[in-house]
């Protein structure tokens, strides 16, 4: 029983830092936007004739504040959940 | 001296009327829809987080202007509301819902020029406060907006690449703010989390043939 146990708790650490690396990796390599998460920029274009700046979407994923709490969520659940065996084992050791 | 009386009245007839037409003549009217992409409206709001920003560019509409009296401008720009655009899907959805623009019901901005004042030149270009009413969301108020008038003479074939078109071009530039209580966008609603102003910025330019 006690190996299966680690192994659980082992993976959900494992599973904890891999969310907490991938998220804070995304949003960083995304521009480390502090603010809503954007899945277009505008680029702004001149026309030279008319002299008018003018916006072109682009498809791009920027990741902002919500995808960041949501990883730190996830990365905190798994963490929070790997240390449960270890209590439960304290718990019964105790009664 | 009764013939005299008549042939000076009808002389006086033909010539204010040769006057009206050459007056009317000197007016060209621009068609504002833009076939390149390049006519815009920048939106802007203040929020907690960060600036809520995005664009629109389904313009169309008419403006008659004489570049030689830019003080007998008229007109009217329409603003596709289905145009608008910004980064966060989400929050363009909201954007356009029931709640807020609710471009379902009302598909279209316009803004309607009833008057000119303060005309004055500044280089190439024609500066002016433009008065006229704006419908937004079925609402509509009367607003004065300061707009910059470039006219820019036989470009309209070097704009859409064929020299063999002939024609001009009007630039209209304009900046202003309304407050969306005033609209029924959300009045009095979610003042925390986004602001009162909505700050506008209009780059548009239109096309006047000549045959």
């Amino acid at each position: 029983m006690k190996p299966t146990t680690s192994l659980l708790s082992f993976g959900l650490r494992g599973a904890a830092i891999t969310a907490l690396v991938l998220t804070l990796g995304t949003w960083i390599a995304t521009g480390s936007h502090v603010g809503w998460t954007q899945t277009s920029i505008v680029q702004l274009q001149h026309d030279e004739i008319t002299g008018i700046d003018f916006p072109v979407h682009k498809d791009a994923f920027i990741a902002g504040v919500e995808v960041l709490a949501a990883g730190l969520v996830a990365a905190s659940a798994f963490a929070v959940l790997s240390f449960l065996p270890r209590l439960r084992r304290v718990e019964a050791a105790r009664f | 001296m009764k013939t005299t009386s008549i042939r000076s009245a009808l002389l006086f007839a033909v010539a204010f009327s040769a006057t009206a037409l050459a007056s009317q003549a000197a007016s060209q009217s621009f068609d504002f829809k833009d076939p390149k992409g390049v006519n815009n409206v920048q939106f802007k709001l203040d929020a907690p987080l960060e600036s809520i920003t995005g664009t629109a560019t389904g313009i169309s509409g008419n403006v008659s202007f004489d570049a030689t009296n830019p003080g007998a401008i008229s007109g009217r720009i329409v603003l596709d509301t289905a145009s608008l655009t910004v980064g966060n899907p989400v929050m363009g959805d909201h954007l356009k819902s029931a709640n807020w623009l609710d471009v379902a019901k009302y598909p279209a901005i316009t803004f309607e020029a009833a008057s000119i004042a303060n005309v004055r030149t500044q280089g190439a270009q024609v500066l002016a406060d433009v008065s006229g009413k704006l419908t937004v969301k079925g609402v509509t108020k009367d607003v004065t907006v300061p707009v910059t008038f470039t006219y820019l003479a036989d470009k309209l074939g070097a704009r859409l690449g064929d020299e063999k078109v002939k024609g001009d071009l009007l630039v209209l530039r304009a900046t202003f703010a309304i407050n969306r209580n005033e609209y029924d966008i959300q009045p009095g609603q979610y003042a925390d989390k986004v602001s009162d102003t909505i700050n506008l910025s209009l780059s548009i330019a239109g096309a006047a043939p000549r045959s």
